[in-house]
């Protein structure tokens, strides 16, 4: 479940990024504070969208920040970040991003359930809604729980 | 027939797991002949079946490698009449 790999500590709202890397850095920091991942795992997600394009902007204004497990994935972990001003990513249909969700995953099985319950609110307006209107991360993670 | 598709991203943990999830909504509400399994793009060389699918900027560099499959690019994972307009472009053109 998605309330199982996330937490209060892994929430930032309203970021102010300057651009597409430094939003990146900033939603992963969470992770990386909390022990989740190590910096090369940061690193690995800014090199591959550099390298390769922004494969990670997966929806409307949403990028799912993420890399191999081998790259400095400690324990399966999402976080939740908004940024204050959306930034482009340089995507032709989804840009400007302004929802983070940056995932670690240790494994390939640990987290399905938890993409899986994030898949089903990215279609849903509601969530965008408390996102953008949450004044706290326990407003957040207090949504997530009562799914 | 049934066809099999590989759904494929760089890491194979994130995009490609949500990207299967909203594949097969569709593949079952519209009751497509298309199996769908998935994985990192280590899978590619060796898949047998007939069609990969993944994200646009993906999708350009794998059209690149000249694979044996049909290769499909989605822009938006969330957008169903982008994946059924694309899924059903490929049954038009295998049948």
């Amino acid at each position: 479940m998605l309330k199982d790999l996330t937490s209060e500590a892994l929430v930032r709202l309203n970021i102010e990024a300057k651009d597409w890397e430094d939003a990146i850095r900033q939603a992963a920091d969470a992770l990386l504070q909390n022990g989740k991942i190590k910096p090369s795992y940061i690193d690995a997600i800014i090199k591959t969208v550099k390298e390769t394009g922004p494969y990670i902007v997966l929806t409307k204004h949403v990028a799912l920040p993420h890399a191999r497990s081998e790259a400095g994935a400690i324990e399966s972990a999402i976080g939740i970040a908004t940024v204050k001003t959306p930034v482009v990513f340089g995507h032709k249909e989804n840009d400007p991003v302004k929802y983070l969700f940056c995932l670690s995953a240790k494994d390939s099985e640990s987290h399905i359930n938890a993409l899986a319950d994030l898949t089903g609110l990215l279609d849903r307006e509601d969530f965008y809604a408390m996102l953008d209107h949450a004044k706290d991360a326990s407003e957040v993670i207090k949504y997530i729980q009562n799914l | 027939m049934e066809f099999k598709g590989l759904v494929a991203c760089r890491a194979g943990v994130g995009s490609s797991l949500m990207l299967k999830i909203k594949l097969n909504q569709v593949i079952n509400e519209h009751k497509l002949p298309i199996k769908i399994e998935h994985g990192s793009l280590d899978a590619v060389s060796g898949f047998k079946g007939v069609l990969i699918i993944t994200l646009s900027d993906v999708a350009k560099e794998l059209e690149a490698k000249k694979l044996p499959q049909k290769i499909i690019g989605i822009d938006n994972i969330m957008d169903k009449e982008e994946i059924l307009t694309k899924l059903n472009a490929f049954l038009a053109a295998a049948e």
